[in-house]
């Protein structure tokens, strides 16, 4: 179960960075289809660093000795990052559900003091949550497979964010 | 707003922004000058703008020239990345609410013939697309358009609203000119590019008979601004240029009363105040305010539609 929240909270971080990466780099008026392209993207992008941790996993199990020790040493180490990564994700989705209300200063508000800020505090959060989690760890494989999945999701915005503007600079030279 | 030398000097607002200086035109003809890099980093240097210099070394020259492809580059990117501002802001409601208020106190004033609105330094005309794509202003006989100096800007503002088949048009050349003039003029973020004298002289322009209505949004200066500014731009812009002179522009905004002093010296023909300086009436300074000009038989019927949000008209 935790894994599977771990899953998804990763699977959301990835869509929320397709959408930011793409943002600024497409000057139409209507673009809903831009936009839902991205998110997709990004969605997809932490499915393959998702899968990737999965088969490191797999990896470090099969040599474990121990893999009852090592599955209840993760799933502790798991638990722990929820604690981090949860109330970040609900703070980030709560100021989302904010900009349905139909007040142009509302969701001006939203962008400029909190998403804005919890975006500049992302990869600290990811950084945080990993340590916590890894930090009374008791295998080293734990501490491994911790800071695999750290990077992993810190280049996953770096990664769309290349992507995306290399895609917006070929757009340009198109034009000049 | 006065500079201390304890602020980084990026953010003195006795300098011009590089915006400013890389691309340039002759007054009369709007032809594009070539521009002298080597000057152009002498401006910075006499300020230490160790950034603005930064920014502008990274810029290819072809015998101490600007390459203007380069340069064209790089502000069709800036411009690109300042919609998503106007975007997150929600300017095109903002502007609209304004519009809104003001064509329909024109037409129950009598005016049945066509309005036409110009976007003022429109860049690749954000808002006048906006206003196109999502309100019904085109149905009503009133014409979007956007003029802008820079022939590129407007290039791609003419492309973007044929790519998305909007009923609108942008022009190079003077906004005020016979052939471009309106009736009502709009503008985002330009009015604190003219400083001094060149202010009013700006204003002057509005004074015509023609004219009906103005609404220029800046940014509003507060001791908070340029912080505000940096923080945001460093975390939603990419571009250095982007990010220099958007903070720059927050810290050489013009005060409310600067604006109105330079708009009422002006402009004789237009009842001119702020508007939305405050967030729901509370001390808190939104971050654009918008300077206004009706003319004075709308001012009546302009303050029953805005209310509290309108500030006093002279």
């Amino acid at each position: 179960m935790t894994l599977l929240v771990l899953y998804f909270l990763a699977s959301l971080d990835g869509a929320l960075c397709g959408c930011r990466t793409s943002m600024g780099r497409h000057p139409y008026i209507r673009k809903t289809w831009y936009y839902t392209v991205a998110v997709l993207r990004g969605a997809l992008a932490a499915q393959i660093a998702s899968w990737l941790s999965l088969f490191v996993l797999l990896g470090v199990m099969a040599v474990s000795q121990d893999r009852n020790l090592l599955r209840q040493d993760l799933q502790n180490a798991a638990e722990r990052m929820l604690w981090i990564f949860l109330p970040y994700a609900a703070l980030v989705m709560g100021n989302l559900a904010l900009r349905l209300v139909p007040s142009t200063d509302l969701r001006s508000a939203t962008s400029v003091l909190f998403l804005g800020p919890l975006t500049a505090l992302r990869t600290f959060v990811m950084i945080a949550g990993v340590l916590f989690g890894i930090w009374r760890a008791h295998l080293p494989a734990t501490v491994f497979l911790g800071l695999v999945v750290l990077a992993l999701m810190l280049s996953l915005e770096f990664g769309l964010n290349l992507y995306h503007g290399k895609l917006q600079e070929k757009q340009i030279r198109l034009l000049i | 707003m006065n500079y201390s030398p304890l602020v980084f000097p990026s953010w003195n607002p006795h300098q011009p922004e590089i915006s400013d200086l890389v691309v340039q035109h002759d007054p009369e003809t709007l032809k594009r000058l070539p521009v002298n890099k080597r000057e152009i980093l002498g401006v910075f240097e006499r300020f230490s703008n160790v950034r603005a210099i930064r920014v502008i070394e990274r810029i290819r020259a072809t015998d101490g020239f600007l390459e203007s492809a380069a340069v064209d580059r790089m502000m069709l990117a800036v411009h690109w990345e300042m919609q998503r501002l106007a975007e997150e802001f929600y300017h095109g409601h903002r502007v609209f609410r304004l519009l809104r208020a003001t064509v329909d106190t024109l037409r129950s004033n009598g005016s049945s013939g066509p309005i036409r609105i110009v976007d003022v330094g429109c860049g690749i005309g954000y808002t006048i697309r906006w206003l196109a794509a999502h309100t019904a202003l085109p149905a009503e006989n009133v014409e979007l358009t956007g003029v802008d100096l820079n022939s590129t800007l407007v290039t791609e503002a003419n492309r973007l609203a044929q790519a998305e088949s909007l009923p609108c048009k942008f022009f190079h050349g003077d906004a005020f000119s016979a052939n471009l003039s309106g009736q009502i003029y709009i503008s985002t973020g330009v009015v604190h590019h003219f400083r001094g004298d060149n202010l009013t002289a700006f204003f002057r322009r509005h004074d015509t008979s023609a004219t009906q209505a103005f609404i220029h949004y800046d940014f509003q200066p507060s001791a908070l601004a340029p912080f505000g500014s940096w923080f945001f731009h460093i975390i939603r812009m990419r571009t250095l240029l982007a990010r220099h002179d958007g903070v720059l522009s927050a810290a050489r905004a013009h005060s409310a009363s600067t604006l109105v002093a330079a708009a009422q010296t002006a402009i004789s023909g237009l009842a001119t105040g702020m508007y939305g300086a405050r967030i729901w009436n509370t001390p808190a300074p939104r971050v654009f305010h918008a300077l206004v000009g009706f003319r004075r038989e709308l001012v009546p019927p302009m303050q029953a539609k805005l209310g509290s949000m309108l500030g006093e008209l002279r």
